[in-house]
């Protein structure tokens, strides 16, 4: 039956059910990060690879910078929790408070991120660059800053598309449902954290 | 959403917060221990993929959703993690030495 025969019956086209039964915009935020979940697979398995095939990889990282790591790892987990605190306050139809907590999420992340970016300050300073390191292991510093960077992408990517968002849904732009897609993307960059802080910090802490 | 339904949802993602924070820490104490390599990669990654699991059924509400979904979610994400880890075997054999490895 074309386009032009319901039109003349004045019949509506037949919907297809929503697959799973859940908005297109969740399913769509969900196989994003599942594609997201192969790309940081791949690189953690690309750094493991490297460090199981080297027997002298360098173990530069002090107890300072572990106290750092577990600082950020704070801040992120508490973000999360945040996060999760605005998405319900949106789903509860609470403007003001989905606002605020989506807002202390964000502060949370820009806290983080300066943060990283001062411990990639101490690495550089210690002569690590990508192409080149102290220790003379080739490829200790690309791998390094190929995971930790893209994750610090990620954290960027989220702040911006939370204060976006933040923003829209403040002035009505944006429902609950684009609060909870960003606080998703939000959860997932922290379970990305949550691997990157063991295989890439922990495993390598100076004797 | 009741007071009630309000007060447990807040302690259930109270207490998935504190494990959270508390799965960082151990894996920091398993760093400083005086055991063999794998050892300590096999402890952290179990504690990575449990405090992972935590974040995804009840941060990202996985635990609520539609069942087919969930296994839907579950079973590609499982295969493809399980294939892209395929390379570990040639790891290995540039680590032992082989002919014309490198």
């Amino acid at each position: 039956m074309s386009q032009a025969d319901l039109a003349v019956g004045g019949h509506t086209p037949a919907m297809e059910p929503s697959p799973f039964a859940i908005p297109a915009k969740k399913l769509a935020m969900w196989l994003f990060i599942i594609s997201d979940i192969m790309t940081f697979a791949a690189c953690l398995v690309a750094y493991g690879f490297l460090r199981n095939a080297t027997p002298d990889w360098p173990r530069p990282f002090h107890s300072s910078t572990v106290i750092s790591v577990m600082v950020m790892t704070f801040i992120l987990v508490s973000s999360s929790l945040t996060m999760l605190l605005g998405v319900r306050a949106a789903k509860a139809d609470d403007r003001p408070a989905a606002f605020r907590w989506t807002f202390i999420t964000v502060a949370g992340g820009v806290i983080f991120v300066l943060l990283h970016i001062r411990e990639w300050g101490g690495i550089i300073g210690e002569g690590v660059t990508l192409f080149k390191n102290p220790w003379g292991t080739s490829l200790f510093g690309a791998a390094y800053f190929s995971v930790t960077g893209l994750e610090l992408l990620h954290v960027m990517a989220g702040l911006i598309a939370l204060i976006i968002v933040g923003l829209g849904y403040r002035r009505g732009r944006y429902g609950s449902d684009d609060i909870e897609n960003c606080g998703l993307f939000w959860q997932f960059i922290n379970v990305v954290w949550m691997f990157v802080v063991p295989l890439v910090y922990l495993l390598n802490v100076a004797n | 959403m009741s007071a009630a339904e309000k007060r447990s949802g807040a302690g259930k993602y109270l207490a998935v917060y504190v494990c959270m924070l508390m799965i960082p820490a151990l894996e920091a104490v398993i760093a400083y221990q005086n055991i063999d390599g794998s050892q300590k990669l096999l402890g952290m990654l179990s504690l990575a993929i449990i405090g992972a699991l935590l974040v995804v059924l009840f941060f990202m509400n996985l635990a609520t959703e539609n069942r087919s979904f969930v296994l839907f979610i579950a079973v590609f994400t499982l295969f493809v993690l399980a294939t892209i880890n395929y390379g570990w075997t040639d790891s290995f054999r540039l680590l032992v030495g082989a002919p014309f490895a490198k």
